[in-house]
């Protein structure tokens, strides 16, 4: 939004395809609706979800043709753009495309995390911003970071109190990322960091049970989750719950870079791929920019102003600016993008995932639509499997309709650790189109 | 001493994983050298079918050995799964060729016939209107007749591909993937193959590296002229099943999933997708099957077939480098059977037998080297 926003007030004819109905992304999604009903509904969700109301507001009025409820499901390097609408699908040029698809959670993949009844904290939040919905039976909140104790606070706000709170952060990580903190003493740092205490200590006076340095989570239940097991400190511990929700960090979603195929390199701090950017987020596929926590884990506001200084970079590959004014024009969000970036190397010290996750056991699940075990993963590699690609064929992992979105990180890692080899000589999956699932009809009626 | 085999299959494709697989049930010492993770695979995008109706139209020699390889894929299906474990799915209940209009009906019937006079019947049929309405329920108006053959099927090509390479393996055979061939040199009676740091020694040396051949071939005297024609497939959500018979363009997978295919397009290497054969391949699929409008794709892909100039596989021993062999054909599932159970034997046998006389690459007018 804040890239279409500039670029559209700077006469450029822009258009925003989102997958939403309304404006808001995932940060401020359902914004405008949830603002309708007043104060007390936008403080429920946080004090920085309200700065989306004037945002939206910016979007709605900067002149962007909007298309919401849009699927973008293929996208090519020469800047085609197939999107389905309303159950049609139309195809569009454009002379620059900014990708702005933001980031998805990382896969937890832990015993049983594929029953009914286990989701992801974000799910539980989305279910909470756009349908005000509440989890109405037991539940607990597992993970680290930051977004497990929002969401614990939101829903205290909201009135509906977790059974117990796992947090899966590690002691020892919290005090290797203190040397990272004298670099993050900027002002956005001092208030994130600020905020992640006061979360803390929130969740300390709900009176919620807190497990600290939770590992070896497994979830029980025979048809649909019924309690959560894991060992705390020395102790091993049973919760019962009907509604288990993880979260071990996000990383950019790589669906749509990967599908136009821009070159991605792995960024070992935050543990995933990213596209490989230029500081305008110029992709290596001339015209194709990426902005935001696509691009890389930055959170919010920092996504906030790649927008804008990937929007600054397009209105020079427009023809509108040159160089010289576009530098000019985007020096005091290159500045506060700066700031923003100061925390980053301390938050992905404190939250780095757990590495039970990343390589699971052999009997966990590793690809959810098509049932493929690490262990079955771990038989191919010996077998001779060489990467992702063949074991997609051999096992059928990544095939499913999520396209491989959620096996992709785990599979990449799971063969690079029982072969021996990086992550990036592993690599990824191919993907195909289209991104996401579209009738035949919609595609025998094409205007090609 | 730089490790030797019996055989080196070059190749790890459905071709040569058939090839070494049934070199190393015979009880040689095989070798089958692939490449990474990403490469041009056909055997990786393949619509599965064991198709016999329409091959050798023009060519009896390959007519003949289609069906003989449709005859031995049953053996070959229960062969590796009594010995993996992987059922790889073969189904041969006949197939269809469904004809749009009355001019698709004439051709298909007019190569019916030329087909029965040159190398007999085998059964195929030229159903109308009404017979194969009978025969298939949900059929589109515009659905004119059918071919039907019996012999034709269809199997799990990425299973078929796997069976091979576990079978392989059980049967002590060496696979060396990611191996990037430097050098062929023609040694006495023998090949040295150079792949990076390693080094093998082989008696016999089979080409099978599908649109690699073209460059390889010459290193021991052979001539394998193939180059890429793409063909693009969109695959379904797994459906009830809808279709029990496999057919040139459509066929439903024992999973549910059902296949769209039947594209061929001169793009060069281009795997890619395009959109328009994607609209005209999804019309075409919901002529003859309307109610196929509301289904899910979830995935749409490319992939580069091996050609030749006539379109019929290439067999040969090289003159100038006896134990150095051809294969390639671009349809490496129907010709599985075949080459596991007939070809394999005969390369092991250091002669290819006369009915494979005719698939040299002679028929080129291309000089070999």
């Amino acid at each position: 939004m804040s890239g279409a926003c500039l670029l559209a007030e700077h006469g450029a004819q822009i258009l925003v395809l989102d997958e939403q109905p309304a404006p808001g992304g995932q940060i401020y999604r359902a914004v405008e609706r949830v603002a309708t009903q007043g104060r007390t509904a936008l403080d429920r969700l946080g004090g920085e979800y309200a700065a989306g109301v004037a945002l939206a507001a910016r979007f709605r009025a900067s002149g962007c043709a909007y298309w919401p409820g849009s699927t973008v499901w293929q996208v090519t390097p020469e800047r085609s753009v197939w999107v389905s609408r309303n159950g049609r699908s139309v195809h569009l040029r454009a002379d620059v495309i900014l990708l702005a698809t933001g980031a998805m959670e990382r896969p937890v993949p832990v015993p049983g995390w594929t029953l009914p009844g286990v989701m992801t904290v974000g799910a539980v939040q989305i279910l909470l911003k756009s349908a005000a919905l509440l989890p109405s039976v037991p539940f607990v909140l597992a993970g680290s970071g930051p977004l497990p104790l929002l969401v614990a606070q939101q829903c205290l706000a909201a009135g509906a109190r977790p059974a117990a709170f796992l947090d899966t952060g590690s002691p020892s990580n919290m005090f290797a990322a203190m040397r990272h903190l004298p670099g993050a003493l900027g002002l956005p740092a001092r208030r994130m960091l600020a905020k992640g205490l006061a979360l803390r200590a929130a969740l300390r006076r709900s009176g919620v049970r807190v497990f600290r340095n939770v590992r070896d989570m497994r979830i029980e239940g025979d048809h649909a989750a019924e309690a959560i097991r894991f060992r705390s400190g020395r102790a091993e511990h049973r919760v019962e719950a009907q509604l288990v929700a993880l979260h071990d960090g996000v990383i950019p979603s790589q669906q749509i870079t990967r599908l136009v195929g821009c070159a991605h390199v792995w960024d070992a701090r935050q543990r995933c791929f990213r596209p490989q950017l230029d500081d305008w987020g110029n992709s290596s596929v001339e015209g194709v920019m990426v902005a935001g926590d696509a691009a890389g884990i930055g959170g919010a506001a920092s996504a906030a102003l790649a927008g804008r200084l990937a929007a600054f970079e397009a209105l020079r590959l427009l023809g509108r600016i040159d160089a010289a004014q576009r530098d000019k024009w985007a020096a005091a969000d290159r500045r506060a993008m700066r700031a923003e970036r100061a925390v980053r190397p301390l938050l992905e010290r404190m939250f780095p995932p757990r590495p039970e996750i990343l390589c699971p056991a052999d009997d966990v699940v590793v690809c959810r639509c098509e049932e493929v075990t690490a262990g079955a993963l771990r038989q191919a590699v010996a077998q001779g499997c060489q990467g992702p690609n063949q074991a997609k064929s051999f096992l059928r992992c990544g095939m499913g309709p999520c396209q491989g979105r959620l096996c992709g990180p785990v599979v990449t890692e799971v063969i690079a650790a029982a072969r021996g080899q990086t992550i990036e000589e592993t690599g990824y999956f191919r993907i195909r189109p289209p991104l996401k699932p579209v009738t035949l009809g919609e595609i025998a009626l094409l205007e090609t | 001493m730089p490790d030797s085999h019996d055989l080196a299959v070059i190749g790890g494709g459905l071709v040569g994983s058939a090839i070494a697989w049934g070199a190393a049930r015979l009880g040689a010492d095989v070798a089958l050298l692939d490449e990474g993770d990403v490469a041009f695979r056909a055997a990786r995008g393949n619509f599965g079918l064991v198709w016999v109706q329409s091959k050798g139209d023009g060519l009896p020699p390959y007519a003949n050995w289609t069906r003989r390889s449709a005859a031995l894929w049953p053996d070959l299906a229960a062969e590796l799964s009594s010995m993996t474990g992987t059922d790889v799915a073969l189904r041969q209940p006949g197939g269809l060729h469904f004809c749009l209009s009355e001019q698709e009906v004439e051709q298909r019937a007019a190569m019916i016939s030329r087909m029965h006079n040159a190398t007999g019947d085998i059964g195929t049929r030229l159903l109308d209107r009404g017979d194969v309405r009978a025969m298939v329920p949900g059929l589109g108006p515009q659905v004119q007749g059918a071919a039907y053959c019996p012999k034709d099927g269809h199997a799990n090509p990425l299973l078929l591909l796997r069976a091979l390479q576990a079978g392989f393996r059980r049967h002590r055979g060496r696979y060396l993937p990611g191996a990037r061939i430097e050098r062929i040199t023609p040694r006495g009676a023998d090949f040295a193959i150079e792949l990076g740091t390693t080094h093998i020694v082989v008696r016999r040396i089979v080409i099978a590296a599908g649109l690699g051949s073209a460059t390889l071939a010459p290193l021991v005297g052979l001539s394998m002229p193939v180059r890429p024609v793409r063909g693009q497939i969109m695959v379904t959500e797994r459906l009830r099943p809808l279709l029990d018979w496999p057919t040139a363009q459509i066929r439903q997978t024992v999973e549910g999933s059902i296949m769209i295919g039947d594209s061929h397009e001169d793009v060069g290497f281009d795997e890619g997708t395009s959109a328009t054969e994607m609209q005209r391949i999804a019309a075409r699929a919901l002529a003859t099957f309307p109610a196929l409008g509301q289904a899910q794709i979830v995935r749409h892909w490319g992939a580069l077939r091996v050609m030749t100039q006539d379109g019929a596989p290439i067999y040969e021993q090289s003159g100038q480098y006896p134990g150095a062999f051809a294969a390639t054909c671009h349809s490496g599932v129907t010709l599985a059977g075949s080459h596991a159970l007939a070809l394999a034997p005969a390369i092991l046998d250091g002669m290819l037998p006369d009915e494979l006389r005719a698939f040299t690459s002679e028929r080129f007018h291309v000089p070999t080297v």
